[in-house]
C-alpha cells in the first residue's frame, strides 16, 4: 500500500506521455485512497507491481527475489522516503538551478544536471586549506572601482586574468554593471592561481598600469589576450595604451605589489575563495561564472535592504 | 499423425509460440494455428458474402462452407444429424439458449454440481424469479462427482440437470454417462456443459445419450467468439426460440410468423460466417492430430507437473491427486502466497503464462473459503521442457519467498 504513494506521482508523470500510465496513476490514486481508510487496495496494484519486480529479480536470484518478497513492505517504506527526499532536492536543485545557476546554490560550484558540463560553475581552483572562520572580504579603500565610484553596491571580484572562468564572467559582469549603471560598482581583486601562466605577473602589470592611471584599460587588454598571453606582451600592451615605458618596467622589476596582490588572495582565502572567478556581493558569495540571473536576484534583494 | 504424435512439429502451426513464452492458460484460450487464421483470411479476402439470404454465387459458397463446418462439428461429437449443430457464441450463449426454451415453469426443478461456471449457474439462477428451483449437488472433497448425493436430490420435478463435462478449476471431468442414465430413468434432460471437454477429449453424444451439450470454438482452435449448441433433434425442434429475428422465420405477417427449421431456427440474425468457417478448420486440424494424442500429451505434461510439484508440502493441488483424472489442468497454491503473486511471479520471471483468480467459478471457491489458485493449462503443444521449466520456478518460489 505504501507502494501506491510511490507509484502515484511516477506514474503521474509518465502518464503526460502515456495513456497506459495514465490509467495506471487512477488505479493509484484509488489505492492511496483505500490506503487512507484502511482497506486494501481494490485493484491489487501493489501486489502486482511487487510480484513483477520480485518474479524479475527471481531471473538472477530466487533468494534475493524471495527476500525481496517477505519484506517488500520495509523496502517500500525506504523506497518512498528514498523518493520523497530525492523529489525534495531535485525541488531545491530545480529553484537553485533557476535562481542561482547551479542546483546547489550559488557559492557551490558542484555537479549540477541542468547544467551537466558545469558551465555556470566552474572555477580555477587552487590548493587552499579550508578556513575555519570565514570573513567577509571588504572593499580596500584605494584600490580601484570599477563604475560609479558612490553606488550603493560594490561587487567584490577575486579573479585571475590567466583563468578562463574569469574571462568567461567577464561579458557577464559587464551586463550586470551596465544594468545597474550608477548603482553598483566592481572591484577587482587579483587572486592570483600558481599554475596558471603569468597568472602573478599579470597582476603586477596591472598594478604598474594602475600606478599610471590607465588600470581600467589595462585590465580589459589582459582578458582580451588571455589565451596568447606572454611576458614580452605585458609590455607591450603597456606601449599600446600609452604608458611611459621606463617607469613601467621599473615598477615590474622592482616587484613593489607583491605584498598588495598577496594581501587580496589572503582576503580572499579568508573569505572562503576556493577559485576564480569568486564573488561577494556584500555577504553573498558567487562562485564562478553563473547567469546573469543570478547577480540579479541578489543584487535585488540586496538593494531592497 | 499416422507416426505419432510431435507437439515440437504441432507449434510450428502456431505463430504465437514462435514468441519466447511458455503458455499455459489454454482452458482460458487455445491458441490458433495458421491454418485456422488462413480459413478466416480467405473468407475475408474472398468471398465474405451473406450465406442463406441471397442467392448469388459468393453466397452459396458461403453456404456451402458453413454447411461444411456443421458437418466437422456434427463428427466431432459425434452427433447424428447436421441440424443437432447449432452455432452459437460460445458455450455461455448455448447455456443460456437452452435455460431459456425449454419452458421451464414454476415449481419445476434444475439440479447442478457445486463446481458449475458462473455460465452455467447465473443462467438458472436468474430463473429462480419464475418461481423454477435451483438445486445444488454437493461433489466428494476431492472435487468428483458424487452420484449418490446426485441420486438423492433428484425428483419428479427435476426438469433438466446441467452439470460441467470437465471442469476449469481442477481438470476433474463428470461421469456424464452415469448422470445421464440416472436422469433419464427420473424423465430429466442433461445439458453438459462440454466448453473444457470437447478440446481433449473424445465425446460422443450418441454414446453418452446426453441431451444437450455446450461448447467453444475458441478452446479448441477455432475463433473467438465462436461456439455450439449440441441438442437432440427431437427436442430442439420442440423447443422454442431464443433470440429471434432474421434468419429464424420463414415468413412473418404483422401479427405472426413461421418458424424457421433446424438448425437456424436458432440462429438469429447474420452470424460469424468467418468464425464458423475457422471453426471447422479447427475441427478438422484437431481430428489430423488426433483427439486421443491430445489427451496423451495432456496427461503425459500433468504427470509430469504433479509428480514433482506434489513432492513439496508448500504446495496444495484443487482435485484428486491422481493426476490421471485431472486431464491437462494443474491448479494449485502455494501456502501463505497470494495466487494472483504467484502467476505474475512466473511470468516476470520466465514468460510462463497462467491463470490466477477464482476462474469464474467464485461459488466453489466461495464456499470453501478459498482464495482462489494459480492454473496452468496444458494443452497438446506444450512440451516435457516447458513443464520442467514451470516446475523449475514453482520449486524455486517454495524454497525461496
Ligand atoms: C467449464 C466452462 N464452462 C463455461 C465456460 C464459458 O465459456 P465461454 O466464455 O466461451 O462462454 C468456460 C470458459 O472458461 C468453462 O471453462
Amino acid at each position: 500500500m505504501v507502494l501506491c504513494i510511490v507509484a502515484l506521482p511516477v506514474f503521474a508523470i509518465l502518464g503526460i506521455f502515456s495513456l497506459r500510465y495514465r490509467k495506471l496513476a487512477v488505479e493509484s490514486l484509488h489505492c492511496l485512497f483505500r490506503t487512507a481508510i484502511f482497506r486494501p487496495c481494490r485493484s491489487g496494484l501493489d501486489e502486482n507491481i511487487k510480484s513483477s519486480i520480485t518474479g524479475k529479480v527471481m531471473k538472477y536470484s530466487p533468494k534475493a527475489a524471495g527476500a525481496m518478497y517477505r519484506h517488500y513492505r520495509i523496502l517500500s517504506l525506504l523506497f518512498l522516503i528514498v523518493l520523497l527526499l530525492s523529489a525534495y532536492w531535485t525541488a531545491a536543485g530545480v529553484y537553485n538551478y533557476w535562481k542561482y545557476g547551479n542546483c546547489n546554490g550559488p557559492e557551490e560550484t558542484g555537479f549540477c544536471m541542468f547544467d551537466p558540463a558545469g558551465e555556470n560553475s566552474r572555477i580555477s581552483e587552487t590548493d587552499v586549506d579550508s578556513i575555519t572562520q570565514v570573513v567577509i572580504p571588504k572593499v580596500e579603500n584605494g584600490d580601484p572601482l570599477i563604475g560609479n565610484p558612490n553606488a550603493e553596491i560594490t561587487i567584490i571580484e577575486f579573479g585571475c586574468y590567466a583563468c578562463p572562468f574569469t574571462k568567461k564572467a567577464e561579458p557577464i559582469i559587464n551586463e550586470v554593471l551596465e544594468h545597474y549603471k550608477g548603482k553598483v560598482n566592481l572591484q577587482f581583486r587579483t587572486f592570483y592561481i600558481p599554475n596558471h601562466n603569468l597568472s602573478y605577473t599579470s597582476a603586477l602589470a596591472a598594478n604598474c598600469a594602475m600606478e599610471q592611471g590607465k588600470y581600467l584599460e589595462y585590465h580589459k587588454k589582459l582578458f582580451e589576450m588571455q589565451e596568447s598571453m606572454a611576458k614580452d606582451k605585458l609590455f607591450a600592451i603597456a606601449d599600446s595604451i600609452g604608458l611611459e615605458q621606463k617607469n613601467f618596467t621599473l615598477c615590474m622589476e622592482s616587484n613593489r605589489y607583491r605584498q598588495e596582490i598577496d594581501s587580496d588572495s589572503l582576503a580572499g582565502i579568508h573569505g572562503g575563495v576556493r577559485g576564480t572567478p569568486t564573488f561577494f556581493i556584500n555577504s553573498q558569495r558567487i562562485a564562478g561564472p553563473k547567469p546573469f540571473r543570478t547577480f540579479k536576484t541578489i543584487i535585488d534583494s540586496e538593494l531592497k535592504k | 499423425m499416422i507416426f505419432g504424435f510431435d507437439a515440437n512439429k504441432a507449434r510450428k502451426d502456431f505463430p504465437v509460440l514462435s514468441k519466447d513464452i511458455i503458455y499455459f492458460d489454454n482452458a482460458c484460450m487455445s491458441l490458433k494455428p495458421l491454418q485456422v487464421i488462413e480459413r478466416i483470411n480467405e473468407y475475408y479476402k474472398e468471398y465474405s458474402a451473406c450465406a442463406g439470404r441471397s442467392a448469388h454465387k459468393l453466397a452459396s459458397r458461403v453456404e456451402n462452407e458453413v454447411a461444411k463446418s456443421r458437418e466437422e462439428l456434427r463428427k466431432i461429437v459425434n452427433a447424428k444429424k447436421q441440424e443437432e449443430i447449432i452455432f452459437t457464441r460460445n458455450t455461455t450463449e448455448g447455456i443460456n439458449l437452452v435455460a431459456n426454451s425449454i419452458g421451464l415453469r414454476k415449481g419445476d426443478e434444475v439440479i447442478i454440481s457445486d463446481k458449475e461456471h458462473n455460465s452455467n449457474l447465473l443462467p438458472w439462477l436468474k430463473l429462480r424469479k419464475n418461481g423454477m428451483i435451483v438445486k445444488i449437488c454437493p461433489g466428494n472433497s476431492d472435487g468428483t462427482f458424487n452420484l449418490e448425493n446426485f441420486e438423492k436430490l433428484i425428483s419428479k420435478k427435476t426438469k433438466i440437470v446441467s452439470v460441467v463435462f470437465t471442469s476449469n478449476v481442477d481438470g476433474v471431468t463428470n461421469p456424464i454417462k452415469g448422470i445421464c442414465k440416472i436422469a433419464h430413468d427420473n424423465g430429466s434432460l442433461v445439458l453438459a456443459d462440454g466448453a473444457q471437454a470437447v478440446p481433449s477429449h473424445e465425446v460422443d453424444v450418441g454414446g453418452l445419450d446426453v441431451d444437450f451439450l455446450a461448447f467453444s470454438g475458441h478452446k479448441m482452435l477455432g475463433p473467438t467468439g465462436t461456439g455450439v449448441l449440441y441438442g437432440k433433434k427431437k427436442l430442439l425442434e420442440k423447443m422454442d426460440q431464443f433470440i429471434i429475428g432474421g434468419e429464424t422465420v420463414t415468413n412473418t405477417n404483422y401479427d405472426s410468423y413461421e418458424m424457421e427449421e433446424l438448425p437456424m431456427k436458432f440462429e438469429a440474425g447474420l452470424q460469424d460466417y468467418a468464425g464458423i468457417i475457422g471453426l471447422g478448420e479447427a475441427c478438422r486440424y484437431l481430428k489430423r492430430v488426433g483427439l486421443g494424442s491430445i489427451k496423451k500429451q495432456e496427461l503425459k505434461l500433468n504427470a509430469l507437473i504433479s509428480r514433482e510439484l506434489l513432492k513439496n508440502e508448500k504446495i496444495r493441488i484443487l482435485g484428486p491427486g491422481d493426476a490421471g483424472q485431472r486431464s491437462g489442468i494443474f491448479s494449485f497454491n502455494i501456502k501463505g502466497m497470494n495466487p494472483h503473486n504467484v502467476s505474475k511471479i512466473l511470468e516476470n520471471s520466465r514468460n510462463i503464462l497462467t491463470r490466477s483468480g477464482m476462474h469464474c467459478v467464485h461459488s466453489w471457491f466461495n464456499s470453501r473459503k478459498i482464495g482462489g489458485s494459480v492454473r496452468a493449462s496444458m494443452y497438446f503443444y506444450n512440451t516435457e521442457e516447458e513443464a520442467e521449466i514451470f516446475v523449475g520456478e514453482v520449486q524455486k518460489i517454495c524454497k525461496a519467498f
